[in-house]
């Protein structure tokens, strides 16, 4: 029992960092109806970024909202300078233009900061807990916390704000939103800019459990990432954060439990996915979209 | 409409001519350049093979896909085994691998009649993810078929006995053998006319596809499902058979990857950068074209090695740091290409030869 | 329907553009084989079943033969043009494993050295400079075997040396041995390089995987001769020869592997498989993973609570790396083929001193205490060592030659006292070497005891499949 209840501490662990980044995938897709390949390495951008201001002397709590900040600002002008060109094209050259993004953006950043191993410093001791026998990490809490606070004021801001509410309206029709005086590029912008802080607290938050801050580091997070946000629904913000969790316990209890499998765990949780595709295509929490015909 | 174009439209004139030069080129290639530039050529057409597949599924038929390097690396494994463990020669195994794809493709496309748009393609991609930890498991295990050990999920050859091309001199005479060891004598030289045979074969599939219904059935379901299932089209028959099609293309470019790289292995990275590469050579070729992929599959292999090996780069930063950026340069290519061409090459170029044709003045139109 | 005249002039141009294309790029083919006809070639050397034949020598040493009856190209007939020997190499220089891109950096600094202060090798009483051409292969096997054929195809270098990784060698393996090219000092422990049926690539002198396991079961017999032990592995052959062998050692002995985990050398996502193998409180655990593998598993077990002896791949013994794992770190046994240089009882041996400054004169932008750009120091030292031992004209033949038979003791940067030797019965260069543990507070790797010494016991103790497989 202790065991199970070990694994699904670490499933749940490597889930909410599937999570983070799940988020902003999220909330991309749901203000631009966009697939974003490059959301990994602007995070991973935005996390040297920090490094950088922590290798200044700045505290680290500082840094990281500074790095948020400018992410936010670097968000808000990718959308501007690189996608807007190309906004009314098909979804295949959108998905192009965002790899060439992905692929630039990794090698750019490997040219400022170049590629050894950086050490970035954490925002919070770390501390391992035993409650009731089971050991809790000092990460799994914080991450967890910053999950709900994310989704509270997401939800906050799109359901109950006039912003939320021209943001809403852009994704689900720039025409008749731009007809009412809508902005339509500046809720775009916006848009990209919040999934870009998103993307820079998950990477300040996340890069400092593991070992070091290497230019790969955000690359196996994205795939995860993805597939989260595909099982949960592109859609749903709630839906990004179990399907996180689901793909982290999977993962962890199938190492556990099915030696079977040995080497091809990965299995467990994509076959998830893709059962839960088949019967409810959009994602657990997904919107169906209805066609007129 | 009435009667379509005249056989000999100028136009088509025009096309046959340059395709005509451009055979010949490629046929002259190996026997021109040295066989690193061979091998560069032999993997554009692979490439371009692997990515008229996904354009079968992708462009014609809307579904998107960024899984394809598994179906390339299951005809990789499929032709090597075969070459290694039961001694069969090279092209022998190209149909099998064809095959095991086919089928392959066609388990995978019935799921994906419920699964729709972006989140097929996360499915392809868990496929994409997947596979290699499959085949490292499987490939390898100690006993059946896969009896051997040594690297997991890796099929070594050598080249003496599995990859040398075929001796000729026991066919022919030999004066001729002489020029047939002279001409495909070489290994590069071999692989490069396999490649070429192949890709031109497969390319007259797609060829042959687009003018047939099946084509027509394919765009249909693509533009609207709805209607074309009014029409009598078998949504799920046309559906699965795009995904078996893709599939057995980038299976044989799988295999004569193998011819290539001497051996049948994959990583993730690999698996994932074969999957997006064969994306973007359809898209920046033409989508729903046909030469489009293969075009694009060459501007992505010479653009790639042009920036790998461009020395301006390296005066302006340093050695270390101008290999890191030759990524960051293509990168942004790949995105002002999508801005000057969002149909691609083959379709920006039809764009543009139809905005010239209708600059002509009417009087000289009449004439003709 | 004759062609107007614009259409007749765009297809013109379009063909004069291919025409200038095919004129512009690339060289003319070079069909011909180099097979310069100077000299005899010893290609009549007793061609029985090839490798590890007679010793014909009588200099003491016995002369290796290698058969070249099936070779590509004559390897005694390729020599050095002029006074310069270029040697090539592929190593990860981006992606994943860049961080062993700093062997080169090593490497060059120790070349640099040669040419400019010592006036190049002597071979044969000529002087010789010695150049290395790198190519970056991400890690990635194809890309290492475009690399190696544009190497030596298109650069023709006169030898490989140093490529990087055990799944990249095993890659080039057939052709280097179709081709008769030296492939030396491959950088992989991997007990695959003693198959006899591949002369032409030679390990390097890092201690062989399966021997680690021996010095570690020595030191547990030692130490808790009935330990459990627990195993984590990268799923892989660089993990499974760790795995593997141990089995195969502790078979009959009071020490059990009670529980082998895998993971995915591409993920280094432990925390599931370290959980479990934390679960079972073993004495012991072998941890067959690189790179960042080893901080994130021990960080993991840290996490985790689990204290066992713990022994790590001598592949991870980088300062880097233990920075990485922090107090995790701490106690964490491994082996070293060379001296630690932030050891403080060699800080003023004479290797050491020398090694600072040509680091930093000749690859300043190099850590010189990253255990990494030691290993490439050493190893162009042997390098250097095994030009010099060649016997009469440089050629590949005679190259390969001398570093089958190599036998060198005071390479700068290597253990005192220890020797490497290969011979026609030994395929293995590292056996001797120290065990080490690592001290957090000290930051260093110290000897545990004295030089260990397994000479000639790679293949007596490693599973006959990690060779021949």
């Amino acid at each position: 029992m202790d065991l199970f209840v070990s694994q699904l501490m670490i499933g749940i662990q490597a889930g909410v960092v599937y999570a983070s980044l799940a988020l902003a995938l999220v909330l991309i897709y749901r203000t631009t109806g966009l697939l974003n390949f490059a959301q990994g390495e602007m995070a991973l951008l935005s996390t040297y970024l920090t490094w950088k201001f922590t290798d200044y002397g700045l505290p680290v709590w500082v840094s990281i909202v500074a790095s948020v900040l400018v992410s936010f600002a670097g968000g808000a002008l990718v959308e501007r300078v690189v996608m807007r060109p190309v906004e009314q094209s098909s979804p295949l050259v959108l998905v192009i233009v965002t790899i060439g993004m992905f692929l630039a953006l990794n090698a750019i950043t490997q040219v400022i900061f170049g590629t050894d191993d950086k050490h970035l410093p954490r925002a919070y001791p770390f501390e391992v807990w035993e409650v009731a026998g089971i050991r809790v990490r000092s990460d799994t809490l914080v991450l967890i916390g910053v999950l709900v606070a994310e989704c509270v004021l997401l939800w906050y801001l799109v359901q109950k704000t006039k912003l939320g509410l021209a943001l809403r309206a852009v994704a689900s029709n720039p025409d008749s939103s731009r007809l009412v005086g809508v902005s339509v590029g500046t809720m775009l912008m916006v848009g990209w800019g919040l999934a870009a802080g998103l993307g820079a607290l998950a990477g300040a938050l996340v890069v400092p459990t593991t070992p070091a801050l290497t230019p790969g580091s955000m690359q196996s997070i994205l795939v995860f990432a993805f597939a989260a946000a595909a099982l949960g629904g592109f859609d749903s913000p709630l839906g990004a954060v179990v399907g996180g969790l689901v793909m982290g316990v999977a993962n962890a209890l199938t190492v556990e439990y099915v030696d079977a499998l040995d080497g091809i765990e990965l299995v467990v949780p994509f076959g998830l996915i893709l059962l839960v595709l088949l019967f409810r295509p959009a994602g657990l929490f997904g919107r169906v979209h209805v066609e007129r015909v | 409409m009435a009667g379509g174009r005249p056989w000999a439209s100028p136009n088509r004139v025009a096309a046959w001519l340059v395709g005509i030069a451009v055979l010949a080129f490629l046929l002259y290639v190996p026997q021109y350049y040295e066989a690193t530039t061979v091998n560069r050529y032999t993997t554009a057409i692979f490439i371009g093979i692997a990515a008229m597949g996904l354009n079968i599924l992708t462009g014609y038929n809307g579904q998107v896909s960024i899984g394809h390097g598994a179906f390339f690396a299951l005809g990789g494994y499929t032709s090597a085994l075969l070459m290694r463990d039961a001694g069969w020669p090279f092209l022998a195994t190209v149909p099998i691998a064809a095959l095991v794809c086919f089928v392959v493709g066609a388990l995978v496309g019935f799921p994906a009649l419920r699964v729709k748009g972006l989140y097929l393609a996360l499915v392809t991609l868990g496929l994409a993810v997947v596979f290699p930890d499959v085949a490292r498991k499987f490939v390898n295990s100690t006993d059946g078929f896969f009896d051997h050990n040594g690297e997991p999920g890796t099929v070594q050859l050598s080249i003496r006995e599995h990859l040398a091309p075929p001796f000729w001199h026991d066919w022919f005479a030999d004066p001729i053998a002489d020029r047939l060891r002279d001409w495909i004598g070489a290994r590069d030289q071999w692989a490069y006319y396999c490649a070429l045979f192949l890709g031109l074969l497969l390319l007259l599939g797609v060829w042959l596809i687009s003018r047939s219904r099946f084509g027509r059935a394919l765009i249909a379901v693509r533009d609207h499902e709805a209607a074309a299932a009014t029409v009598g089209i078998d949504l799920a028959r046309v559906k699965v058979a795009a995904f078996a099609l893709s599939a057995l293309y980038a299976g044989v470019a799988g295999s004569l990857a193998v011819m290539i790289n001497r051996s049948a292995s994959v990583t993730k990275q690999e698996v994932f950068q074969d999957s997006i590469f064969f994306l973007v050579a359809v898209v920046i070729g033409g989508t729903a074209t046909v030469v489009g992929p293969m075009i694009g599959a060459f501007i992505l292999v010479f653009v790639q090695e042009w920036l790998d090996e461009s020395d301006w780069l390296s005066d302006l930063l340093d050695d270390q740091r101008a290999r890191l950026a030759s990524p960051a340069l293509f990168g942004i290519a790949l995105i002002l290409a999508m801005y000057v061409l969002p149909d691609g090459l083959v379709g920006g170029s039809r764009r543009l030869l139809r905005r010239l044709k209708r600059r002509r003045p009417v009087s000289e139109a009449a004439v003709t | 329907m004759r062609l107007r005249t614009a259409q007749r002039s765009r297809i013109l141009s379009l063909l004069l553009v291919l025409a200038l294309v095919v004129a512009a790029c690339g060289d003319g083919r070079d069909d011909g084989d180099d097979t310069s006809a100077e000299g005899d070639d010893d290609t009549d050397q007793p061609a029985d079943d090839g490798n590890g034949g007679d010793d014909g020598g009588d200099d003491g040493e016995a002369a290796f033969t290698i058969d070249t009856e099936f070779c590509a190209t004559d390897p005694a007939s390729v020599g050095i043009e002029g006074d310069t020997i270029t040697f090539g190499t592929s190593l990860p220089q981006s992606g994943l494993y860049a961080a062993f891109a700093e062997i080169l950096r090593g490497e060059q600094a120790y070349f640099s050295y040669v040419n400019e202060e010592l006036g190049g090798v002597e071979i044969n009483g000529n002087q010789y400079r010695i150049e290395l051409l790198a190519k970056d292969d991400a890690y990635q096997a194809d890309q290492t075997v475009t690399n190696v054929d544009q190497l030596v195809q298109d650069d023709g270098v006169f030898a490989l040396f140093n490529v990087v990784g055990t799944r990249n060698n095993l890659a080039i393996r057939d052709f280097v041995n179709e081709e008769c090219v030296p492939n030396l000092f491959a950088a992989t422990g991997s007990p695959a390089w003693g198959n006899r049926d591949y002369p032409w690539i030679l390990g390097t002198g890092l201690v062989p995987y399966s021997i680690e396991m021996q010095a570690f079961v020595d030191y547990l017999t030692e130490t808790k001769p009935d330990a459990t032990i627990a195993v984590l592995r990268a799923n892989d052959d660089f993990g499974r020869a760790y795995s593997d062998t141990l089995r195969a050692l502790t078979e009959g002995t009071d020490m059990t592997i009670v529980q082998e985990e895998t993971y995915d050398p591409e993920g280094a996502d432990v925390a599931a498989q370290v959980t479990s193998l934390a679960a079972t409180n073993a004495d012991a655990w072998v941890l067959g993973a690189t790179l960042l593998g080893c901080p994130t598993a021990l960080r993991e077990a840290d996490a985790a609570g689990w204290s066992p002896i713990i022994y790590m791949s001598g592949t991870c013994t980088s300062k880097t790396l233990m920075n990485a794992a922090a107090e995790a770190g701490d106690g964490v046994i491994s082996v070293s083929p060379a001296i630690d240089p932030n050891d403080p009882q060699y800080a003023s041996d004479e290797d050491l001193v020398l090694y600072n400054e040509k680091i930093a004169q000749y690859s300043p932008e190099a850590d010189p205490t990253n255990g990494i750009v030691v290993y490439g120091w050493v190893a162009a030292a042997a390098l250097v060592e095994t030009l010099q031992r060649i016997e009469g004209e440089p050629t590949r033949l005679s190259l390969m030659q001398a570093a089958r038979t190599l036998e060198v003791s005071d390479l700068p940067m290597m253990v005192p006292g220890a020797t490497w030797s290969v011979s026609e019965d030994d395929w293995f260069l590292g056996e001797q070497f120290n065990l080490v543990q690592f001290s957090f507070a000290d930051g260093f790797f110290k000897p545990l005891g004295e030089l260990r010494s397994y000479d000639d016991q790679t293949e007596e103790i490693t599973p006959d499949d990690l060779i021949n497989g």
